[in-house]
Protein backbone atom coordinates (compact mmCIF):
# COMPACT_ATOMS: atom_id res chain seq x y z
CA UNK A 1 0.00 0.00 0.00
CA UNK A 2 1.29 3.19 -0.95
CA UNK A 3 -0.14 6.59 0.24
CA UNK A 4 0.88 9.78 -1.30
CA UNK A 5 -0.22 12.54 0.92
CA UNK A 6 -0.19 15.70 -1.19
CA UNK A 7 2.71 17.34 0.36
CA UNK A 8 5.53 15.02 -0.24
CA UNK A 9 5.31 13.89 -3.84
CA UNK A 10 2.18 13.80 -5.84
CA UNK A 11 1.41 17.34 -5.81
CA UNK A 12 3.85 20.28 -5.05
CA UNK A 13 3.03 22.10 -1.85
CA UNK A 14 2.38 25.34 -3.68
CA UNK A 15 0.12 23.31 -6.34
CA UNK A 16 -3.74 23.66 -6.48
CA UNK A 17 -5.43 20.16 -7.59
CA UNK A 18 -9.37 20.59 -8.22
CA UNK A 19 -12.02 18.70 -9.54
CA UNK A 20 -14.08 20.91 -11.59
CA UNK A 21 -17.70 18.88 -12.49
CA UNK A 22 -19.62 19.87 -15.29
CA UNK A 23 -23.17 19.61 -16.79
CA UNK A 24 -23.79 19.78 -20.32
CA UNK A 25 -26.01 20.21 -23.22
CA UNK A 26 -27.67 16.94 -24.28
CA UNK A 27 -25.67 15.65 -27.90
CA UNK A 28 -22.38 18.05 -27.29
CA UNK A 29 -20.46 15.53 -25.38
CA UNK A 30 -17.95 14.90 -27.46
CA UNK A 31 -16.87 18.18 -29.21
CA UNK A 32 -16.68 19.77 -25.33
CA UNK A 33 -14.52 17.10 -24.64
CA UNK A 34 -12.07 17.68 -27.71
CA UNK A 35 -11.82 20.80 -26.35
CA UNK A 36 -11.24 20.13 -22.86
CA UNK A 37 -8.31 17.70 -23.91
CA UNK A 38 -6.81 21.21 -25.30
CA UNK A 39 -6.53 22.90 -22.69
CA UNK A 40 -3.33 23.17 -20.21
CA UNK A 41 -3.60 22.12 -16.99
CA UNK A 42 -6.18 19.09 -17.20
CA UNK A 43 -4.97 16.02 -15.48
CA UNK A 44 -7.83 14.23 -16.54
CA UNK A 45 -11.22 14.17 -18.43
CA UNK A 46 -13.86 11.43 -16.68
CA UNK A 47 -17.03 10.93 -18.95
CA UNK A 48 -19.66 9.63 -16.14
CA UNK A 49 -23.10 8.97 -16.02
CA UNK A 50 -25.01 10.21 -12.75
CA UNK A 51 -26.12 13.98 -11.98
CA UNK A 52 -22.65 14.90 -13.99
CA UNK A 53 -21.48 14.23 -17.16
CA UNK A 54 -17.83 15.22 -17.33
CA UNK A 55 -15.64 15.71 -13.82
CA UNK A 56 -12.15 17.35 -15.27
CA UNK A 57 -9.33 17.11 -12.57
CA UNK A 58 -6.88 20.00 -12.86
CA UNK A 59 -3.33 21.16 -11.21
CA UNK A 60 -2.31 24.82 -11.34
CA UNK A 61 0.26 27.04 -9.82
CA UNK A 62 -2.16 29.27 -8.18
CA UNK A 63 -6.14 30.48 -8.09
CA UNK A 64 -5.45 32.68 -10.93
CA UNK A 65 -4.79 29.87 -13.37
CA UNK A 66 -7.51 28.03 -11.56
CA UNK A 67 -9.83 30.87 -12.27
CA UNK A 68 -8.65 30.74 -15.81
CA UNK A 69 -8.89 27.24 -16.92
CA UNK A 70 -12.72 27.29 -14.83
CA UNK A 71 -13.38 29.89 -17.63
CA UNK A 72 -12.20 28.21 -20.03
CA UNK A 73 -13.93 25.11 -19.93
CA UNK A 74 -17.17 27.30 -19.34
CA UNK A 75 -16.59 28.83 -22.49
CA UNK A 76 -17.05 26.10 -24.35
CA UNK A 77 -19.92 25.35 -26.46
CA UNK A 78 -22.53 23.05 -24.86
CA UNK A 79 -21.34 23.01 -21.58
CA UNK A 80 -24.07 24.26 -19.57
CA UNK A 81 -22.81 24.24 -15.61
CA UNK A 82 -19.45 23.70 -13.78
CA UNK A 83 -19.03 22.79 -9.70
CA UNK A 84 -15.30 23.54 -8.62
CA UNK A 85 -14.27 21.72 -6.20
CA UNK A 86 -10.70 22.45 -4.66
CA UNK A 87 -8.67 19.62 -3.09
CA UNK A 88 -7.66 20.36 0.45
CA UNK A 89 -6.19 16.75 0.95
CA UNK A 90 -5.85 13.67 -0.11
CA UNK A 91 -5.06 9.88 -0.16
CA UNK A 92 -4.55 8.00 -3.60
CA UNK A 93 -3.02 4.69 -4.09
CA UNK B 1 -0.79 14.56 -24.75
CA UNK B 2 -4.38 13.70 -23.16
CA UNK B 3 -4.74 10.25 -24.22
CA UNK B 4 -6.95 7.42 -23.05
CA UNK B 5 -5.42 5.63 -20.32
CA UNK B 6 -6.55 2.10 -20.74
CA UNK B 7 -5.21 2.23 -24.29
CA UNK B 8 -1.77 3.25 -23.03
CA UNK B 9 -1.62 0.28 -20.82
CA UNK B 10 -2.10 -2.34 -23.10
CA UNK B 11 0.03 -0.30 -26.27
CA UNK B 12 2.73 -0.32 -23.68
CA UNK B 13 1.71 -3.87 -22.54
CA UNK B 14 1.85 -5.38 -26.14
CA UNK B 15 4.31 -3.98 -27.46
CA UNK B 16 6.86 -5.55 -24.05
CA UNK B 17 5.81 -8.59 -25.42
CA UNK B 18 6.60 -7.97 -29.28
CA UNK B 19 10.39 -6.98 -28.48
CA UNK B 20 10.12 -10.17 -25.72
CA UNK B 21 9.37 -12.22 -28.55
CA UNK B 22 12.04 -10.58 -30.82
CA UNK B 23 14.89 -11.06 -28.11
CA UNK B 24 13.66 -14.60 -27.49
CA UNK B 25 14.13 -15.44 -31.07
CA UNK B 26 17.67 -14.08 -31.48
CA UNK B 27 18.15 -15.77 -28.05
CA UNK B 28 17.57 -19.29 -29.65
CA UNK B 29 19.72 -18.48 -32.35
CA UNK B 30 22.61 -18.02 -30.54
CA UNK B 31 22.46 -20.27 -28.17
CA UNK B 32 21.92 -23.14 -30.90
CA UNK B 33 24.75 -21.81 -33.15
CA UNK B 34 27.62 -19.95 -31.20
CA UNK B 35 27.13 -20.34 -27.39
CA UNK B 36 26.70 -23.74 -25.96
CA UNK B 37 27.68 -23.30 -22.29
CA UNK B 38 24.35 -21.31 -20.62
CA UNK B 39 26.16 -20.38 -17.27
CA UNK B 40 28.76 -18.27 -19.92
CA UNK B 41 25.77 -17.21 -22.34
CA UNK B 42 24.01 -15.39 -18.93
CA UNK B 43 27.22 -13.61 -17.84
CA UNK B 44 27.69 -12.87 -21.38
CA UNK B 45 23.64 -11.70 -21.83
CA UNK B 46 23.94 -9.42 -18.86
CA UNK B 47 27.35 -7.54 -19.48
CA UNK B 48 25.97 -7.14 -22.68
CA UNK B 49 22.94 -5.92 -21.54
CA UNK B 50 24.55 -3.64 -19.09
CA UNK B 51 26.78 -1.83 -21.99
CA UNK B 52 23.38 -1.87 -24.20
CA UNK B 53 21.21 0.06 -21.41
CA UNK B 54 24.27 2.49 -21.16
CA UNK B 55 24.47 3.10 -24.67
CA UNK B 56 20.43 4.09 -25.51
CA UNK B 57 20.01 5.83 -21.95
CA UNK B 58 22.73 8.05 -23.05
CA UNK B 59 21.38 8.12 -26.81
CA UNK B 60 18.08 8.68 -24.99
CA UNK B 61 19.29 11.63 -22.68
CA UNK B 62 19.94 13.82 -26.13
CA UNK B 63 17.92 16.92 -25.58
CA UNK B 64 16.16 18.13 -28.82
CA UNK B 65 14.04 21.24 -28.18
CA UNK B 66 13.95 21.42 -24.29
CA UNK B 67 13.00 18.01 -24.15
CA UNK B 68 15.03 14.59 -23.71
CA UNK B 69 14.63 12.32 -26.74
CA UNK B 70 13.91 9.61 -24.07
CA UNK B 71 10.89 11.60 -22.49
CA UNK B 72 9.56 12.12 -26.25
CA UNK B 73 9.79 8.62 -27.21
CA UNK B 74 9.67 6.15 -24.66
CA UNK B 75 8.45 7.76 -21.33
CA UNK B 76 7.46 11.21 -20.31
CA UNK B 77 9.30 11.69 -17.20
CA UNK B 78 12.85 10.80 -18.24
CA UNK B 79 14.65 13.44 -18.36
CA UNK B 80 18.42 12.21 -18.51
CA UNK B 81 20.20 9.10 -16.84
CA UNK B 82 21.31 10.23 -13.76
CA UNK B 83 22.77 8.10 -10.35
CA UNK B 84 20.77 5.70 -8.49
CA UNK B 85 18.73 7.26 -5.69
CA UNK B 86 18.92 6.61 -1.95
CA UNK B 87 15.37 5.52 -1.82
CA UNK B 88 15.62 3.42 -4.73
CA UNK B 89 18.69 1.33 -3.41
CA UNK B 90 16.45 -1.13 -1.15
CA UNK B 91 14.15 -1.92 -4.08
CA UNK B 92 16.60 -1.82 -6.60
CA UNK B 93 18.79 -4.62 -4.50
CA UNK B 94 15.58 -6.41 -4.23
CA UNK B 95 14.44 -6.63 -7.52
CA UNK B 96 18.00 -7.42 -9.03
CA UNK B 97 18.67 -10.08 -6.57
CA UNK B 98 15.12 -11.32 -7.43
CA UNK B 99 16.23 -11.33 -11.09
CA UNK B 100 19.32 -13.17 -10.53
CA UNK B 101 17.80 -15.62 -8.82
CA UNK B 102 15.68 -16.33 -11.52
CA UNK B 103 18.28 -16.31 -13.79
CA UNK B 104 20.69 -18.70 -11.89
CA UNK B 105 17.82 -20.85 -11.16
CA UNK B 106 17.58 -21.06 -15.27
CA UNK B 107 21.19 -22.25 -15.19
CA UNK B 108 20.55 -24.92 -13.28
CA UNK B 109 17.76 -26.08 -14.59
CA UNK B 110 19.58 -26.10 -17.90
CA UNK B 111 22.34 -28.16 -16.77
CA UNK B 112 20.31 -30.73 -15.08
CA UNK B 113 18.01 -31.47 -18.08
CA UNK B 114 19.96 -31.36 -22.14
CA UNK B 115 16.38 -30.05 -22.87
CA UNK B 116 14.02 -28.14 -20.33
CA UNK B 117 11.45 -27.26 -23.08
CA UNK B 118 8.42 -29.54 -21.04
CA UNK B 119 9.12 -27.43 -18.32
CA UNK B 120 9.54 -23.58 -19.29
CA UNK B 121 6.21 -23.59 -20.03
CA UNK B 122 5.65 -23.84 -15.86
CA UNK B 123 7.36 -20.50 -15.48
CA UNK B 124 4.01 -18.01 -16.96
CA UNK B 125 2.55 -19.76 -13.39
CA UNK B 126 3.89 -16.33 -12.33
CA UNK B 127 1.10 -14.43 -13.26
CA UNK B 128 -0.60 -16.67 -10.23
CA UNK B 129 2.12 -15.79 -7.67
CA UNK B 130 1.76 -12.11 -8.41
CA UNK B 131 -1.96 -12.83 -8.01
CA UNK B 132 -1.54 -13.94 -4.76
CA UNK B 133 1.31 -11.50 -3.69
CA UNK B 134 -0.81 -9.02 -4.75
CA UNK B 135 -3.86 -10.03 -2.02
CA UNK B 136 -1.26 -9.79 0.26
CA UNK B 137 0.47 -6.37 -0.50
CA UNK B 138 -1.45 -4.36 -2.46
CA UNK B 139 -5.05 -2.73 -1.00
CA UNK B 140 -7.39 -4.08 -3.09
CA UNK B 141 -7.74 -8.41 -3.58
CA UNK B 142 -7.85 -9.33 -6.19
CA UNK B 143 -12.07 -9.91 -7.06
CA UNK B 144 -13.25 -13.37 -8.69
CA UNK B 145 -13.03 -11.90 -11.89
CA UNK B 146 -9.11 -11.25 -11.96
CA UNK B 147 -8.75 -14.46 -10.81
CA UNK B 148 -10.67 -16.09 -13.24
CA UNK B 149 -9.31 -13.92 -15.90
CA UNK B 150 -5.45 -15.01 -14.35
CA UNK B 151 -5.87 -18.98 -14.24
CA UNK B 152 -7.57 -18.59 -18.04
CA UNK B 153 -4.14 -16.62 -18.68
CA UNK B 154 -1.97 -18.87 -17.13
CA UNK B 155 -3.28 -21.91 -18.64
CA UNK B 156 -3.56 -20.00 -21.96
CA UNK B 157 0.21 -19.44 -21.45
CA UNK B 158 1.00 -23.35 -20.46
CA UNK B 159 -0.72 -24.53 -23.50
CA UNK B 160 0.31 -22.23 -26.04
CA UNK B 161 3.59 -23.10 -25.57
CA UNK B 162 3.93 -26.65 -24.46
CA UNK B 163 6.38 -29.07 -25.65
CA UNK B 164 6.64 -32.98 -25.01
CA UNK B 165 9.83 -32.55 -26.69
CA UNK B 166 12.22 -32.10 -23.78
CA UNK B 167 12.57 -33.78 -20.13
CA UNK B 168 10.81 -33.58 -16.77
CA UNK B 169 11.26 -34.19 -13.45
CA UNK B 170 10.42 -33.60 -9.83
CA UNK B 171 13.79 -31.60 -9.46
CA UNK B 172 13.15 -29.18 -12.31
CA UNK B 173 9.57 -28.85 -11.60
CA UNK B 174 10.79 -27.73 -7.72
CA UNK B 175 13.39 -25.14 -9.29
CA UNK B 176 10.69 -23.59 -11.37
CA UNK B 177 8.07 -23.27 -8.89
CA UNK B 178 10.27 -22.98 -5.76
CA UNK B 179 13.22 -20.61 -7.79
CA UNK B 180 12.22 -18.95 -11.00
CA UNK B 181 8.96 -18.22 -10.33
CA UNK B 182 9.35 -16.37 -6.73
CA UNK B 183 12.99 -14.87 -8.16
CA UNK B 184 10.72 -13.41 -10.96
CA UNK B 185 7.77 -12.12 -8.87
CA UNK B 186 10.08 -10.56 -6.07
CA UNK B 187 11.07 -8.81 -9.55
CA UNK B 188 8.21 -7.76 -11.14
CA UNK B 189 7.08 -6.35 -7.58
CA UNK B 190 9.73 -3.90 -6.81
CA UNK B 191 10.21 -2.79 -10.32
CA UNK B 192 6.66 -1.62 -9.66
CA UNK B 193 7.23 -0.11 -6.70
CA UNK B 194 10.22 1.71 -8.17
CA UNK B 195 8.51 2.70 -11.16
CA UNK B 196 5.91 4.41 -8.03
CA UNK B 197 8.37 6.52 -6.36
CA UNK B 198 8.70 9.77 -6.57
CA UNK B 199 11.60 11.31 -7.67
CA UNK B 200 11.69 15.24 -7.27
CA UNK B 201 8.22 15.05 -7.20
CA UNK B 202 8.02 13.65 -10.47
CA UNK B 203 6.87 9.64 -10.93
CA UNK B 204 10.20 7.46 -11.55
CA UNK B 205 11.39 6.68 -15.31
CA UNK B 206 11.46 3.22 -16.56
CA UNK B 207 14.65 4.16 -18.48
CA UNK B 208 16.88 4.73 -15.12
CA UNK B 209 15.45 2.13 -13.29
CA UNK B 210 16.05 -0.39 -16.09
CA UNK B 211 19.53 0.77 -16.28
CA UNK B 212 20.40 0.34 -12.59
CA UNK B 213 18.63 -2.82 -12.72
CA UNK B 214 20.38 -4.93 -15.37
CA UNK B 215 23.63 -3.43 -13.65
CA UNK B 216 23.11 -4.42 -10.25
CA UNK B 217 21.69 -7.88 -11.59
CA UNK B 218 24.97 -8.22 -13.62
CA UNK B 219 27.10 -7.64 -10.14
CA UNK B 220 25.07 -10.04 -8.71
CA UNK B 221 24.70 -12.83 -11.09
CA UNK B 222 28.47 -12.23 -11.67
CA UNK B 223 29.40 -12.81 -8.32
CA UNK B 224 27.15 -15.85 -7.91
CA UNK B 225 28.84 -17.44 -10.81
CA UNK B 226 32.34 -16.60 -9.49
CA UNK B 227 31.82 -18.60 -6.40
CA UNK B 228 29.98 -21.44 -8.06
CA UNK B 229 33.32 -21.45 -10.30
CA UNK B 230 35.94 -21.31 -7.58
CA UNK B 231 33.99 -24.30 -6.14
CA UNK B 232 33.18 -26.35 -9.02
CA UNK B 233 36.91 -25.39 -10.90
CA UNK B 234 34.85 -24.03 -13.56
CA UNK B 235 35.14 -20.81 -16.23
CA UNK B 236 31.94 -19.79 -16.54
CA UNK B 237 32.53 -16.08 -15.61
CA UNK B 238 35.82 -15.69 -17.69
CA UNK B 239 34.27 -17.53 -20.51
CA UNK B 240 31.26 -14.95 -20.31
CA UNK B 241 33.35 -12.19 -21.17
CA UNK B 242 34.83 -13.40 -23.42
CA UNK B 243 31.69 -14.63 -25.42
CA UNK B 244 30.11 -11.05 -24.78
CA UNK B 245 33.05 -9.30 -27.04
CA UNK B 246 33.28 -12.07 -29.37
CA UNK B 247 29.88 -12.58 -30.49
CA UNK B 248 29.24 -8.55 -29.42
CA UNK B 249 26.82 -8.25 -32.55
CA UNK B 250 24.56 -11.02 -31.79
CA UNK B 251 24.52 -10.74 -28.16
CA UNK B 252 23.41 -6.97 -28.45
CA UNK B 253 20.66 -7.64 -31.44
CA UNK B 254 18.95 -9.34 -28.37
CA UNK B 255 19.75 -6.84 -25.89
CA UNK B 256 18.01 -4.51 -27.78
CA UNK B 257 15.16 -6.15 -27.66
CA UNK B 258 15.34 -7.12 -24.18
CA UNK B 259 15.75 -3.33 -22.75
CA UNK B 260 12.82 -2.35 -24.97
CA UNK B 261 10.79 -5.06 -23.67
CA UNK B 262 11.65 -4.59 -20.15
CA UNK B 263 11.41 -0.47 -20.42
CA UNK B 264 8.12 -0.88 -21.98
CA UNK B 265 7.35 -3.22 -19.10
CA UNK B 266 8.05 -1.11 -16.28
CA UNK B 267 6.21 1.54 -17.84
CA UNK B 268 3.23 -0.75 -17.87
CA UNK B 269 3.74 -1.59 -14.53
CA UNK B 270 3.51 2.29 -13.62
CA UNK B 271 -0.10 1.84 -14.66
CA UNK B 272 -1.61 -1.82 -14.19
CA UNK B 273 -0.93 -4.09 -11.34
CA UNK B 274 2.00 -6.27 -11.83
CA UNK B 275 -0.40 -10.04 -12.41
CA UNK B 276 -2.43 -7.87 -15.41
CA UNK B 277 1.15 -6.27 -16.79
CA UNK B 278 2.62 -9.92 -16.81
CA UNK B 279 -0.65 -11.79 -17.73
CA UNK B 280 -0.36 -9.19 -20.78
CA UNK B 281 2.78 -9.58 -21.45
CA UNK B 282 2.78 -13.21 -21.65
CA UNK B 283 1.54 -12.92 -25.26
CA UNK B 284 4.95 -12.93 -26.01
CA UNK B 285 4.27 -16.58 -26.61
CA UNK B 286 1.69 -15.64 -29.04
CA UNK B 287 4.19 -12.91 -30.87
CA UNK B 288 6.86 -15.84 -31.08
CA UNK B 289 5.12 -17.91 -32.77
CA UNK B 290 6.02 -16.31 -36.49
CA UNK B 291 9.69 -15.77 -34.75
CA UNK B 292 9.89 -19.11 -34.58
CA UNK B 293 8.59 -20.46 -37.54
CA UNK B 294 11.43 -18.15 -39.55
CA UNK B 295 14.00 -20.00 -37.53
CA UNK B 296 12.57 -22.99 -38.44
CA UNK B 297 12.63 -22.21 -41.59
CA UNK B 298 16.27 -20.96 -41.50
CA UNK B 299 17.18 -24.60 -39.90
CA UNK B 300 18.26 -22.91 -36.72
CA UNK B 301 16.20 -24.75 -34.48
CA UNK B 302 14.15 -28.27 -35.00
CA UNK B 303 11.58 -27.55 -37.16
CA UNK B 304 7.74 -26.41 -35.90
CA UNK B 305 5.50 -29.26 -34.71
CA UNK B 306 2.78 -29.14 -37.46
CA UNK B 307 1.00 -32.41 -35.45
CA UNK B 308 -2.63 -31.76 -35.59
CA UNK B 309 -3.03 -32.25 -31.62
CA UNK B 310 -0.02 -30.18 -31.32
CA UNK B 311 -1.68 -27.41 -33.08
CA UNK B 312 -4.83 -28.01 -31.58
CA UNK B 313 -3.25 -27.79 -28.01
CA UNK B 314 -1.61 -24.54 -28.82
CA UNK B 315 -4.57 -22.82 -30.89
CA UNK B 316 -6.71 -23.60 -27.27
CA UNK B 317 -3.90 -22.10 -25.22
CA UNK B 318 -3.99 -18.72 -27.40
CA UNK B 319 -7.61 -18.34 -27.95
CA UNK B 320 -7.70 -18.88 -23.74
CA UNK B 321 -4.72 -16.19 -23.83
CA UNK B 322 -6.53 -13.73 -25.27
CA UNK B 323 -10.47 -14.34 -23.73
CA UNK B 324 -8.27 -13.75 -20.25
CA UNK B 325 -6.85 -10.41 -21.42
CA UNK B 326 -10.11 -9.36 -22.86
CA UNK B 327 -11.65 -10.19 -19.58
CA UNK B 328 -9.28 -7.87 -17.80
CA UNK B 329 -9.95 -5.64 -20.61
CA UNK B 330 -13.13 -5.10 -19.83
CA UNK B 331 -14.41 -5.69 -16.62
CA UNK B 332 -12.90 -2.76 -15.06
CA UNK B 333 -15.41 -0.19 -13.43
CA UNK B 334 -14.10 2.88 -12.07
CA UNK B 335 -16.77 5.49 -10.12
CA UNK B 336 -16.92 8.80 -8.66
CA UNK B 337 -18.83 9.30 -5.27
CA UNK B 338 -19.63 12.64 -4.22
CA UNK B 339 -20.21 12.60 -0.50
CA UNK B 340 -21.78 15.43 1.63
CA UNK B 341 -21.64 15.68 5.41
CA UNK B 342 -23.30 16.80 8.15
CA UNK B 343 -21.61 19.09 10.54
CA UNK B 344 -19.78 18.01 13.46
CA UNK B 345 -17.70 15.11 12.25
CA UNK B 346 -13.58 15.32 12.16
CA UNK B 347 -12.38 14.87 8.82
CA UNK B 348 -9.21 13.54 9.00
CA UNK B 349 -11.08 10.11 10.94
CA UNK B 350 -13.59 10.10 8.28
CA UNK B 351 -11.12 9.85 5.72
CA UNK B 352 -9.31 7.63 6.90
CA UNK B 353 -12.70 5.57 7.34
CA UNK B 354 -13.03 5.96 3.24
CA UNK B 355 -9.78 5.01 2.74
CA UNK B 356 -10.06 1.91 4.43
CA UNK B 357 -13.11 0.76 2.39
CA UNK B 358 -11.88 -1.87 -0.26
CA UNK B 359 -11.79 -0.98 -3.94
CA UNK B 360 -11.23 2.62 -2.83
CA UNK B 361 -8.10 4.21 -4.77
CA UNK B 362 -8.58 7.71 -3.80
CA UNK B 363 -10.07 9.82 -0.94
CA UNK B 364 -10.09 13.70 -1.68
CA UNK B 365 -11.68 15.85 1.07
CA UNK B 366 -12.63 19.11 -0.77
CA UNK B 367 -13.77 22.38 -0.82
CA UNK B 368 -17.14 23.05 -2.62
CA UNK B 369 -20.32 21.83 -2.90
CA UNK B 370 -19.18 18.28 -1.35
CA UNK B 371 -17.10 17.56 1.23
CA UNK B 372 -15.24 14.24 -0.01
CA UNK B 373 -14.66 13.18 -3.98
CA UNK B 374 -13.55 9.40 -3.69
CA UNK B 375 -12.72 7.48 -6.93
CA UNK B 376 -13.27 3.60 -6.86
CA UNK B 377 -12.40 0.57 -9.02
CA UNK B 378 -14.16 -2.44 -9.16
CA UNK B 379 -14.35 -5.60 -11.46
CA UNK B 380 -17.76 -6.45 -10.59
CA UNK B 381 -20.27 -3.91 -10.43
CA UNK B 382 -23.23 -5.56 -8.35
CA UNK B 383 -21.47 -6.61 -5.83
CA UNK B 384 -18.48 -4.07 -5.69
CA UNK B 385 -21.74 -1.53 -5.62
CA UNK B 386 -23.27 -3.40 -2.89
CA UNK B 387 -19.94 -3.93 -0.99
CA UNK B 388 -18.85 -0.04 -1.44
CA UNK B 389 -22.35 0.98 -0.35
CA UNK B 390 -23.07 -1.07 2.62
CA UNK B 391 -19.60 0.14 3.90
CA UNK B 392 -20.45 3.73 3.14
CA UNK B 393 -24.11 3.55 4.58
CA UNK B 394 -21.98 2.06 8.05
CA UNK B 395 -19.89 5.96 8.44
CA UNK B 396 -21.59 8.38 10.66
CA UNK B 397 -21.99 11.70 9.76
CA UNK B 398 -22.39 11.23 5.98
CA UNK B 399 -25.53 13.19 4.83
CA UNK B 400 -25.88 12.38 1.36
CA UNK B 401 -23.63 10.51 -1.48
CA UNK B 402 -23.72 10.37 -5.49
CA UNK B 403 -22.29 7.56 -7.23
CA UNK B 404 -21.33 8.57 -10.45
CA UNK B 405 -19.79 5.77 -12.82
CA UNK B 406 -17.65 6.47 -15.20
CA UNK B 407 -17.74 5.78 -18.21
CA UNK B 408 -14.87 6.82 -20.65
CA UNK B 409 -11.14 8.15 -19.12
CA UNK B 410 -8.87 10.34 -20.48
CA UNK B 411 -5.38 11.19 -18.87
CA UNK B 412 -2.33 13.41 -18.87
CA UNK B 413 0.79 11.32 -19.42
Amino acid sequence: MVLIAPENGLVKESMITAYILTILKPGSADKAIQEMRKIDHVEKISVVAGEYDIVVRVQVDNLEELLDVTNRIQMIDGVEKTTTQIIEKEIAL
Amino acid sequence: MIIRKKYLFYVLALSSAVANAFASGVDAVVSSLFIHDPWAFGVACFLVGVIIALIFSIILSIRFKDKSLGSKAIDPSFNHLRFIRREEIKYQLLSAFGNAILTIGYYILLSILADPSVVIPFTQMVILYLVLMESITEKDMPTLVEVQSALIVTFGAILGSISFSGDINLLSLAIVFLVINPGWMISSIYQRKLKLLKINGKPNDSLNIRFWNVLFAFLITSGIVLIYDISSGANHLLNGIIYAFRFFNWISIMGIGTFFSLVLYIRALGIGKASVTQAVKSTAIIFSIPVSIILAYLNIIPSFSTDPTMVAIRGIGIILMILGIASYALTLVKAYIFIEMKPGYPILDIMRKLWDIRGVTRVAAVAGKYDFIIKIRTRTLVKGYEKIIRKLNEIEGIKKYKWESVLREWEKL
